[in-house]
C-alpha cells in the first residue's frame, strides 16, 4: 500500500509562472489570451492596463475562481489547486469588494488569515494570536484591534487587509488596487511594507491605476491588454511607447508648453494618467521624476532658479 | 384574585401537548435563529423564502410514499436549488426572477399534488403549521434535524462566517467555497422543513430572517450576533407557542408577531444602530459642523 506523497512545503523563494493562459467567460467573452510571464521571489511587480484589460481575470485565475481554457498557472511547478491548498497566495481585495458593515472587528479579520493553519473548528492557538498581534503591529493597527471594520478610514481599512495577508504568511501576495482611496502617507507606508516583504523573498503582484508610483517601487511591470503586451524590468517596460500602446486613445494625455503650472523652463511633457497619480514623461521620452523626493528636489531647484 | 390570574396563565402548561409544542418550538426557533444570522448577512432572505415553499411538493410526495417528510422536503429543496442554478447559468434571467419562477412552480406543484391525491396531509397544516397537534414521529424528525444542523453549524460557523464575508479568502486558505455554500444551503433546506411544522410554509421566512436582522442591529460582533439571534429564536418561539393557547392555536402567527415586535423595539431603540441612535449621531455631527463654521 502506498501513500500519496506529501508535496514539499515551499520555503525557498517562490517562482510564479503564468504560461500561455487563455480565459473565456461562458458568454463567449475572451478575457485573456495567450498570457505568459514569470516572476521570481523578491520581486514587486505592477500589473498595469486599462479597465477590462484582464487584470481581475488574471487574479481570479490565480485564486482558482476561473479555470483557464488553455495554459497553466503554477508556483514552483505546483498547480493552482495545490498552491491554494498550501496557502501560498495571500490576497488583498479592492475596497469595493468588502462589506464594511459586516459585524467583525479588525482582530477578527486578521485572524481570518490564520484559519487555514488552525484545526477544523478554527480555534485560535497561542501561536495564531501572536502572529495576528505581530501583523497588526507591523501595519500600525494594533490600537484599532477592537474596532468594527466599518469605523476605519480608507487607509486603515487597507492596512487591516494587508495585515491579514501578513498573518497568512503567503509567499505570493496579490494586491488589487491597494492605493485607491488612500492618502499619500498611507501609500508610502504600504510601499514601505511591500519593500520589506520583497526583502523576505515574497512575490508581490500589484494591480494599479496609480501609474506615477510604479517606477518608484516596482521592479517589474506586466503591461496588459487582454494579453501581455510587455513584461520585464520597469525601466525597460515602462516607456512612453509601450504605455501609448497599452492605453491607446483611452488615456488622458496632456501636452504642456511654457504656459502651465510650474513649467517656467518651457519643457514639453506628456502626462500619462490612469485616474490616479499621473506619470510624466519629458520631451525625449525619459521619466521626468521617479519618486516624490526627486519631484520635490526639482521644484526646489526651480524655485531657487527663479529667486536668482 | 392573584391566584386566579396565575391559574389562568398556568392553565396551558397542564396539557402535555402544550408543553411539547413549547419545547419543540423552542428547538426549531433556536436553530432557525442561529441560521438567520448567516441568512441576513449573506443576503439570502429570498432564497430562504424560496426553499421554504419549494419543499412543499416534497412533503406531499413523501406522504404519498410513506417516507419521512424531512427526506422528501430535502430532496425537493435540492431539486429547486439545482433548477435555479441551471436557469441562472443558462440564460440571461436575473437571480431574483429565477428564484421567483422556481419557487412558485414548486409550491404550485405541491398544491396540485396534495389536492389530487388526498392523503392524511392537510393543506392547512403545511401552510400554517400545526405544532399543537404534532405527532411523536414528527417531533423526532424535528429534533434529529435540529441536532444535526446545529452540530454542523457549531463546528463550521467560523468558516461559514468567512464564506459570507469574503469568499476569495476562503479560496486563499485552500478551502472550497462550494462546499461551504452547500453546507449553508443544505442547512437552510433542512431547517425550513423543521420550521414548516412549527409555523407553516408561509411564515418560515420570518423565523429565518427576523432574529438575525434584530441581532444585527444590536451588535458589531458575529459571535455575539449568533447568540443573540438564536436566543431570540428560542424565547420568541417558546413564548409564542405558549401564547397561542389563548388565541385559538395560531402558533405561527404568535411566534412571528412576537419576533416582529422585538424587531420594531430594537429598530427604534438599539443603542448604536437604532433609529434614535442614528438621529442622535446625525445631530451631533451637525452641531460639530456648525461650531466648526462659527
Amino acid at each position: 500500500m502506498s501513500y500519496p506523497e506529501q508535496p514539499a512545503k515551499v520555503d525557498c523563494a517562490p517562482t510564479l509562472s503564468v504560461r500561455n493562459v487563455s480565459v473565456a467567460y461562458t458568454n463567449g467573452h475572451q478575457a485573456l489570451r495567450d498570457t505568459t510571464f514569470a516572476l521570481e521571489g523578491g520581486t514587486i511587480c505592477a500589473l498595469v492596463g486599462v479597465n477590462g484589460s484582464g487584470k481581475s481575470t488574471l487574479f481570479k485565475s490565480i485564486m482558482g475562481f476561473l479555470k483557464p481554457n488553455a495554459g497553466s498557472i503554477s508556483i514552483n511547478d505546483l498547480p493552482v489547486k495545490e498552491i491554494l491548498k498550501q496557502r501560498l497566495v495571500a490576497y488583498v481585495p479592492q475596497s469595493e469588494e468588502v462589506d464594511w458593515q459586516f459585524p467583525v472587528s479588525v482582530w477578527d479579520v486578521v485572524m481570518m488569515g490564520r484559519y487555514g493553519a488552525m484545526n477544523f473548528m478554527r480555534i485560535a492557538r497561542a501561536v495564531d494570536k501572536k502572529i495576528v498581534e505581530d501583523s497588526l503591529k507591523r501595519v500600525s493597527m494594533w490600537e484599532y484591534r477592537d474596532r468594527q471594520i466599518g469605523e476605519l478610514s480608507g487607509g486603515q481599512k487597507k492596512r487591516v487587509f494587508l495585515a491579514r495577508a501578513l498573518a497568512q504568511e503567503g509567499k505570493v501576495i496579490l494586491l488589487d488596487e491597494p492605493f485607491t482611496g488612500v492618502d499619500v502617507s498611507t501609500e508610502q507606508a504600504i510601499i514601505g511594507l511591500l519593500q520589506e516583504l520583497k526583502k523576505e523573498g515574497c512575490i508581490i503582484l500589484v494591480s494599479t491605476h496609480n501609474l506615477g508610483s510604479v517606477p518608484e517601487f516596482c521592479d517589474q511591470v506586466v503591461l496588459m491588454n487582454r494579453t501581455v503586451l510587455a513584461y520585464g524590468p520597469t525601466a525597460e517596460v515602462f516607456t512612453e511607447q509601450n504605455l501609448t500602446v497599452a492605453f491607446g486613445g483611452l488615456l488622458r494625455e496632456f501636452q504642456f508648453e511654457q504656459s502651465t503650472i510650474q513649467d517656467h523652463d518651457g519643457r514639453k511633457v506628456r502626462v500619462f494618467s490612469d485616474d490616479e497619480r499621473p506619470l510624466v514623461f519629458g520631451k525625449d521620452g525619459h521619466l521626468e521624476y521617479r519618486d516624490r523626493t526627486d519631484h520635490e528636489d526639482l521644484l526646489k531647484r526651480r524655485s531657487e532658479q527663479d529667486d536668482e | 384574585m392573584m391566584s386566579e390570574v396565575l391559574q389562568y396563565l398556568l392553565h396551558p402548561l397542564q396539557y402535555e401537548y402544550m408543553l411539547r409544542a413549547i419545547w419543540v418550538s423552542a428547538v426549531v426557533g433556536g436553530v432557525c435563529g442561529f441560521l438567520s444570522s448567516f441568512v441576513t448577512l449573506k443576503g439570502w432572505s429570498l432564497m430562504g423564502d424560496a426553499l421554504s415553499h419549494a419543499v412543499v411538493p416534497g412533503v406531499a410526495v413523501a406522504y404519498l410514499l410513506g417516507l419521512p417528510l424531512a427526506l422528501g422536503a430535502f430532496v425537493a429543496a435540492i431539486l429547486a436549488t439545482g433548477a435555479m442554478a441551471f436557469i441562472r447559468s443558462q440564460s440571461r434571467i436575473r437571480e431574483d426572477a429565477t428564484i421567483g419562477i422556481v419557487f412558485t412552480t414548486f409550491f404550485a406543484l405541491g398544491l396540485v399534488l396534495i389536492t389530487a391525491f388526498p392523503t392524511g396531509v392537510d393543506i392547512k397544516t403545511i401552510l400554517y403549521g400545526n405544532i399543537l397537534g404534532i405527532a411523536m414521529g414528527d417531533v423526532l424528525q424535528v429534533v434529529l434535524i435540529a441536532v444535526v444542523v446545529m452540530g454542523l453549524l457549531l463546528f463550521k460557523w467560523r468558516d461559514l462566517m468567512l464564506y459570507c464575508f469574503d469568499s476569495t479568502q476562503v479560496r486563499a486558505l485552500g478551502l472550497n467555497p462550494m462546499v461551504l455554500h452547500m453546507i449553508l444551503l443544505a442547512s437552510l433546506a433542512a431547517v425550513a422543513v423543521a420550521a414548516l411544522q412549527a409555523v407553516g410554509a408561509i411564515l418560515v421566512l420570518a423565523m429565518l430572517v427576523t432574529p438575525g436582522a434584530t441581532a444585527y442591529l444590536l451588535t458589531d460582533r458575529f459571535g455575539k450576533m449568533l447568540w443573540i439571534s438564536s436566543g431570540l429564536g428560542i424565547v420568541t418561539s417558546a413564548t409564542g407557542a405558549y401564547a397561542s393557547y389563548f388565541v385559538n392555536g395560531q402558533t405561527g402567527g404568535c411566534i412571528v408577531t412576537l419576533q416582529t415586535l422585538i424587531f420594531v423595539v430594537v429598530f427604534v431603540f438599539a443603542p448604536k444602530h437604532g433609529l434614535l441612535a442614528n438621529r442622535r449621531a446625525r445631530l451631533k455631527t451637525e452641531i460639530i459642523v456648525k461650531e466648526g463654521v462659527s
